[in-house]
């Protein structure tokens, strides 16, 4: 019996098989890594009319390839197999937010494509990209075809970390990273987001020193299932600094940050505040160091 | 959707919910004992079985994703000399998990000695990385164990495999 009221499963080879499958299917449930699905309570037993694309035969979207300016990564690319592919072709702060994720059972299971576009929460992929200028091929499914469109990473959210692409189905195909890294890159994770989200943090922090000046500096805090913080005003300001900055100035600053958070994201607690400001006045810190030293 | 696949070691055809949760396929429709819980994907970390050789967490993998699989659970893996190595690192520390955790741990351990065993470096000079192993071992939330413990029991397993592999 249990059988006959199963979701029907479509598991395309091509992404032109995927192409004539959007154009049969209404609204399908496309599947990546399925972490984040099947951490759902409701999820199990689904709907019976709901189809299903898994996207786990797809070859085109399990690639990474890297030129002399980006490296494009295919969102079925799990966190585990982006791990082992090596500092050519990956950030040291994508390397440190990707080895975050708990243990080495689960990263073999989730995808680049699924942690990017899990519409809820932001976690460490989508945090670290957000400092790394990244940007997601997106095709959207639009009178009976895919348009593709190139979209920063840091745009797909709402101030809340939720998915804004919600209108029209799509498929995430890569994502492309730059290879202009900064020289001072760091991603801190305090506490399980899954099991502590009311204690835990998520902080990337991108910054290219120019001699004695501090450039294209990037900050991006994530709070699960409360908040995808970033500020361009607060990087514009960043960015104007000549190093070692003022003990005084970390202070001013690191105070003004969490006020502007806190203005933003009502949700987020005093204590996940008070440990971003510490995350976030300690690179300061350290960039002073370095540069003293 | 009707599913072959094997489960240890015996030839089976299902007829489950194409979304169904392997965990809840070795609860319910092939009656494995050793499979106590189903968490919904909370990450308790008291499902894991071996999935091809490789570890998973039960809850988190759905029946489709299971065609023509060979699925070992911790009521096969425990009669193979692979489990004798931990079993005896749980002698020697005298100390084991308790009955809710002790397959779902045995097999978290199994899974750190085949990535052990599977880097160069660790097989053959023994070396370790104690915070990565002790990063895999939390997956597990059971409380009955210190996670310094564990690591404790996970290279002392470590030394008997590699021994073993060695003397083979």
């Amino acid at each position: 019996m249990e059988a006959t009221r199963s979701p029907m499963i479509h598991q395309p080879r091509t992404l032109n098989e995927l192409s004539l499958l959007f154009q049969r299917i209404e609204n399908p449930l496309l599947w990546a890594g399925g972490t984040h699905l099947m951490s759902k309570s409701d999820f199990y037993p689904s709907p019976p009319n709901r189809q299903i694309i898994d996207l786990a035969e797809i070859e085109e979207l399990k690639r990474i390839s890297r030129t002399d300016r980006y490296v494009d990564i295919g969102s079925m690319v799990t966190t585990s197999s982006l791990l082992s592919a090596g500092k050519l072709v990956l950030p040291s702060i994508l390397k440190s937010a990707l080895g975050s994720i708990v243990n080495h059972i689960t990263r073999r299971q989730i995808t680049i494509g699924g942690a990017v576009c899990e519409p809820e929460s932001r976690m460490a992929f989508s945090t670290a990209l957000a400092v790394l200028d990244a940007q997601a091929e997106i095709r959207r499914w639009e009178e009976g075809r895919f348009a593709s469109a190139w979209i920063p990473v840091n745009r797909l959210y709402d101030k809340n970390g939720s998915l804004l692409l919600r209108d029209a189905p799509f498929v995430l195909t890569k994502i492309r990273l730059g290879l202009e890294w900064g020289d001072f890159q760091r991603f801190v994770l305090i506490d399980n987001p899954i099991r502590k989200p009311d204690t835990a943090i998520l902080v990337a922090f991108q910054a290219t020193r120019n001699q004695t000046a501090l450039t294209k500096v990037r900050f991006s805090a994530s709070f699960p299932r409360k908040a995808f913080y970033i500020s361009p005003e607060l990087e514009n300001q960043l960015s104007l600094l000549n190093l070692p900055i003022h003990p005084d100035r970390v202070n001013t600053i690191s105070y003004e940050m969490v006020h502007d958070l806190m203005n933003r994201h009502e949700s987020i607690t005093e204590f996940q505040a008070e440990r971003t400001r510490r995350v976030f006045e300690s690179f300061l810190h350290e960039l002073n160091i370095q540069t003293l030293s | 959707m009707k599913l072959e696949c094997t489960i240890d070691s015996k030839s089976l055809t299902l007829h489950v919910n194409s979304t169904k949760p392997l965990s809840l396929m070795l609860i319910e429709d092939v009656g494995v004992k050793s499979m106590l819980s189903h968490c919904q994907g909370n990450a308790c970390g008291n499902c894991i079985v071996l999935v091809n050789d490789v570890a998973v967490l039960s809850c988190i993998v759905p029946a489709f994703r299971l065609k023509d699989a060979k699925i070992r659970t911790f009521e096969t893996f425990h009669r193979t000399r692979l489990c004798r190595d931990i079993e005896r690192a749980y002698r020697t520390s005298g100390n084991k998990p308790c009955p809710d955790c002790y397959a779902s741990k045995t097999l978290l351990i199994e899974s750190i000695l085949i990535e052990l065993m599977s880097s160069t470096r660790s097989r053959e000079e023994g070396m370790v990385d104690e915070k990565a192993i002790m990063q895999e071992l939390s997956l597990n939330t059971c409380p009955c164990m210190d996670v310094t413990e564990l690591l404790e029991i996970t290279i002392q397993a470590f030394e008997y495999r590699r021994r073993r592999r060695g003397s083979n």
